[in-house]
């Protein structure tokens, strides 16, 4: 095939709306599992009768939500527990990689089956980088929307913040992280790290009553990306965020740019969650595969490419203005040797 | 450089906050009287094991864990503890089971393991207050413990005595008729005696 007519695989550009469907099911998991809790202690109570009339409504709804797959919600329902901090799937432990690095840290000791419930994802994060915060993230659902509320708001004409810090400051993040862990002897990435806070919080305000402290935090974060940084607390702080891009350093899957499609518009660049520069083959190991430069790219110019580096930057693009003013002035004395 | 100075700063305080000293004072404040969830290792270990992930109070069939904000130092912060007059412990071990670091120790339900290697305090009577040492027959503690005879034995006129295997649960504690309740869980936090 001529390198000059390349086109991606059709389902690329795609890929963000199913992004937006996995992100969209973590965070509705998160909030429906806390009630699933409460529905196995009122079961496990037996005690419908003694309910007040809202506890009622959650034992109603649950049972008409898992009735038709279960006859024993006290076991069954146990198939699915915790957050993305930490949680079992279909007897599947699976645990984010920094709560394991903040543990081992913190006790100065390996916890082997807690290590192996760690293995999955770092090795899904070796292979596809980032994607973590891209795909699966309850604090990027969050953030992401935060962003289009932002974008709303400089509509409106508000003057918000869009600070470029240093990217490098979120391993200074991790690093100082994890010796205030070994120092402390405790877990302290667990009051700060926003998808353990979000996962959390969201359950405690379901099943203990109210929010906790993270929360506040929480929204200060929001506040942090809406009055500083755009996206700010991802690009530059979080240090879960700064442990998987070192992870997926040489990652095999990657986005790349197609040369000759490309035009210069500049909207892989503008959309990029991460700031990245897709436009001059900026991509780097803080890519998270979230694909939405590529659903947003109008000349089917980005693609995915297995591969464990980037391309080397490769110019201009073809369909781009300078592209076809040096063709212009090419031709131009081509026609005037001629002559 | 600015911006590293500020970090330097910043990582020395949080440092300050977080000692184990500054810990401790919290930890040891008088008016909070609370145990950890059964299996727990010895609180400084617990504290360094446990990353907060909640599993164990969405594993409690009972409800009883809760889970701290500030009150307790910052160093306790989203870490999980019960308040057995509220509600206590029902020695299902569920918790043990959900904990991925094995901060809670996992122990099977069964009165050995239990008896072994749960220690979240031991019970003490009033002898002023309880119902049964004033000569009104009782014994409501007596029944609601799991380790009846093993823990906790009557006497005449069913007046409560806590014996040395009293692993803590607090159901006695949550059952005392009696307001104040007369019998309350002392808490231990140096985890199961070797």
């Amino acid at each position: 095939m001529n390198a000059a007519d390349e086109q991606p695989f059709f389902l690329w550009r795609h890929l963000n709306r199913l992004r937006w469907l996995t992100l969209s099911l973590v965070f509705a998991l998160l909030v429906l599992l806390p009630f699933l809790h409460l529905y196995q202690t009122y079961v496990a109570a037996h005690a419908y009768d003694f309910l007040a009339p809202g506890e009622r409504l959650i034992y109603d709804a649950m049972e008409w939500l898992t009735g038709p797959f279960t006859s024993d919600p006290a076991r069954d329902l146990d198939a699915i527990k915790g957050t993305t901090w930490s949680g079992n799937f279909f007897g599947l432990a699976l645990s984010d990689p920094l709560a394991l690095a903040g543990h081992i840290a913190a006790s100065l000791s390996l916890h082997w089956a807690f290590v192996l419930s760690a293995l999955i994802p770092v090795v899904a994060t070796i292979i596809f980088g980032r994607f973590f915060c891209g795909w699966i993230c309850p604090a990027t659902f969050i953030y992401e929307l935060n962003e289009t509320f932002a974008a709303w708001l400089r509509r409106a004409g508000v003057p918000l913040g869009d600070r470029r810090l240093s990217k490098r400051l979120k391993y200074v993040v991790l690093g100082a992280g994890l010796v205030l862990c070994a120092v402390s002897g405790s877990v302290i990435f667990a009051a700060i790290y926003p998808p353990a806070l979000v996962g959390r919080e969201i359950y405690y305000a379901i099943a203990q009553g109210g929010f906790g402290v993270g929360a506040v935090f929480f929204l200060l974060t929001l506040l942090f990306d809406l009055l500083v940084a755009r996206r700010g607390f991802c690009r530059y702080l979080c240090p879960g965020g700064a442990l998987y891009s070192l992870l997926g350093r040489y990652r095999l899957f990657r986005i790349r740019r197609i040369v000759h499609n490309c035009n210069d518009c500049v909207k892989c660049n503008v959309v990029c969650e991460f700031g990245l520069d897709p436009m001059r083959d900026g991509f780097g190991q803080e890519c998270n595969n979230c694909s939405a430069c590529i659903a947003v790219c109008p000349v089917d110019a980005l693609t995915f490419k297995v591969g464990v580096r980037d391309d080397p930057a490769q110019g201009p693009g073809h369909q781009g203005s300078a592209y076809r003013r040096r063709r212009q002035r090419e031709d131009e004395s081509d026609t005037g040797a001629a002559a | 450089m600015e911006s590293r100075r500020f970090l330097r700063t910043l990582a020395g305080a949080g440092a300050t906050a977080l000692l184990p000293g500054g810990g401790n004072a919290a930890r040891h404040a008088p008016s909070l009287r609370y145990l950890r969830p059964p299996g727990a290792l010895a609180e400084a270990d617990f504290l360094a094991n446990c990353i907060r992930c909640g599993k164990c109070g969405e594993a409690c069939p009972n409800r009883c864990i809760k889970y701290f904000g500030l009150e307790n130092g910052l160093d306790s912060l989203d870490t999980p503890y019960i308040v057995p007059r509220e509600q206590a412990c029902i020695l299902c071990m569920e918790c043990g089971q959900a904990c991925p670091t094995g901060a809670l120790e996992q122990l099977r339900r069964e009165a050995g393991p239990i008896m072994r290697s749960v220690k979240m305090g031991h019970a003490r009577v009033d002898q002023s207050l309880c119902l049964s040492y004033q000569g009104k027959t009782c014994g409501v503690c007596y029944r609601a413990c799991p380790l009846q005879d093993v823990a906790i034995r009557v006497g005449m006129l069913e007046q409560p005595q806590v014996l040395a295997a009293c692993v803590g649960c607090g159901l006695c504690e949550r059952s005392c008729i009696q307001i104040p309740q007369a019998i309350r869980v002392i808490p231990n936090r140096d985890g199961a005696p070797a």
